[in-house]
């Protein structure tokens, strides 16, 4: 293990119940990495990502993230371990999930306040600072429901942002959007990759995938199929359950596919 | 019609201190109400399962019972063991217990009713419990609690005349009274539905312009 590791996984095993989501789960990532993590639906990605900032506890194995060691089973992470972890785990959800009662820069201003006794004027400028980052610094007193789905999920970015974490999760953060919104969100993700943050992403956008990520994930079959330098694993997959779900969400108009017509998007396995 | 007028005229000031005594009883026994409702709610939520279950139970019973028998058994029996309550508190008591497992049905409902995206939102943001549910869930749940907090309320001044059966100066009891002693209880039980009727569109009327007042502040 690298000192710059971040988050180190060993033979993580997840259940729902008597089903198996994922088992025998190794993987390192380490600061300032872009990750990917694709797959077929239903193989577990979502699951993964929640187990790194608690929303759902893991069964077996260990769990090395942000110097905490974190072993499967039993009563799981004190309270305020997993508080710590969530504050210093940002994430970003498919749904956007803003707080629909408290307008942009309140739903940006909220965590570091309550949180971090962040005061109101810091808080507000750090929100006026990262809503001009995403080009949306006029929308500051709007209420979410009057913003696109692209202007929401940005939003959420920035909320996430405000608590200045180490590491941000991204699950599917744009497969709700039309297509002509995607394009707004993936910049603002690309910017931060270049800002050197330390990401971990769920995607089905594929050139995006390739564009930003060092690494990537593949996930099949309640289990990690192939990992490694993302050019490797999306050009010259190793393994044959790699080569067929690339090859399927790569051609457009294939069964499962259907490549999605915005700039960066690849294709989308759905 | 001027004989009704006449009378009415005669009555009102009885029927005014009628109407405060409703009030205050509907105002105290809200209060009680929303804060037990509350905590059976939370109770009622709670990972404890013992807490979950007395809760439960609590609110199984008290709402299977007449309002009358807890009432006449706050005021009556009580005393019996040594307990001496005035009227006014077997009252509000009473109403406020009965109520507050009415309110807590209604908070739990809308509690749960926020969509489970928010809950994990916020949890993702490192909020603990508790302020999740101060600045994110309750907010939220408000808007859903309002209408069928407000309908509750208009049962709530209704029963609020079941005091006349202890003796305290309500409204029905008032109007009663009046009727007893001009004989005109068509009369006077008519005012007094007048006025009941005014008391719950007053409230309900704010209570709407509230909900639309927050609604458009979050539009
Ligand atoms: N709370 C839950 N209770 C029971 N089963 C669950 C729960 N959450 C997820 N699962 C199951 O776990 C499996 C993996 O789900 P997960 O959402 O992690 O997949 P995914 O790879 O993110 O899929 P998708 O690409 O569709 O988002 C699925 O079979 C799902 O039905
Ligand atoms: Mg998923």
């Amino acid at each position: 293990m690298s000192n710059d590791s971040v988050l180190r996984a060993q033979h993580l095993t997840k259940r729902f119940g008597a089903s198996l989501v994922f088992e025998d789960v190794t993987w390192e990532v380490h600061a300032q990495e872009v990750v990917a993590i694709i797959g077929p639906s239903g193989a577990g990605k979502s699951t993964l990502i929640r187990c790194i900032n608690g929303l759902v506890p893991f069964e077996s194995g260990t769990l090395e993230l942000l110097g905490y060691q974190l072993t499967g089973g039993g009563r799981g992470p004190s309270r305020a371990v997993l508080q710590d972890i969530r504050t210093r785990v940002g994430m970003v959800f498919q749904t956007f999930n803003l707080f629909p009662h408290l307008s942009v820069r309140a739903n940006i201003m909220l965590a570091p306040m309550e949180v971090k006794r962040v005061s109101r004027g810091q808080a507000a400028h750090r929100a006026a600072e990262l809503l001009a980052m995403v080009g949306l610094e006029a929308k500051a007193d709007m209420y979410p429901k009057r913003l696109s789905g692209g202007e929401q999920q940005r939003v959420a970015i920035c909320r996430a942002l405000a608590m200045e974490p180490e590491i941000l999760l991204f699950d599917e953060p744009t497969s709700a959007l039309d297509p002509e919104l995607v394009g707004d969100v993936l910049a603002a993700i690309q910017q931060l990759a270049k800002e050197g943050r330390t990401m971990i992403l769920v995607t089905h956008e594929m050139a995006f995938a390739k564009e930003v990520a060092d690494t990537v994930v593949f996930m099949a079959d309640h289990r990690i199929v192939e990992q490694g330098p993302a050019r490797q694993v999306l050009e010259h997959p190793q393994t044959d359950r790699a080569q067929q779900f690339l090859q399927r969400v790569l051609r457009p108009g294939a069964p499962l596919g259907g490549a999605s017509p915005a700039s960066v998007a690849g294709g989308a396995e759905r | 019609m001027t004989v009704l007028w006449h009378t009415w005229v005669q009555a009102f000031p009885a029927f005014v201190g009628g109407v405060r005594v409703t009030l205050e009883l509907t105002g105290v026994s809200l209060l009680i109400a929303l804060v037990l409702g509350f905590l059976l709610a939370l109770a009622r939520l709670s990972g404890v399962g013992v807490l979950r279950g007395a809760a439960t139970g609590v609110v199984e019973v008290i709402r299977s019972i007449p309002t009358l028998i807890l009432l006449f058994t706050a005021y009556y029996s009580l005393p019996q063991i040594g307990i001496t309550v005035s009227g006014f508190v077997a009252a509000v008591g009473t109403l406020g217990i009965f109520y507050a497992t009415l309110y807590g049905e209604i908070f739990r409902g809308a509690i749960l009713a926020v969509d489970r995206g928010q809950r994990e939102a916020a949890q993702a943001l490192g909020l603990s419990p508790v302020t999740s549910l101060r600045t994110v869930i309750l907010p939220q749940a408000f808007l859903r609690i309002l209408p069928p907090a407000t309908n509750q309320l208009s049962n709530l001044i209704k029963d609020t005349s079941l005091v006349f059966t202890i003796g305290l100066a309500d409204l029905m009891f008032q109007a009663y009274n009046a009727g007893a002693s001009n004989f005109r209880y068509f009369d006077m039980f008519i005012l007094a539905g007048v006025l009941y009727f005014a008391c719950y569109l007053i409230l309900s009327k704010l209570l709407a312009r509230w909900e639309m007042n927050v609604q458009r502040q979050r539009a």
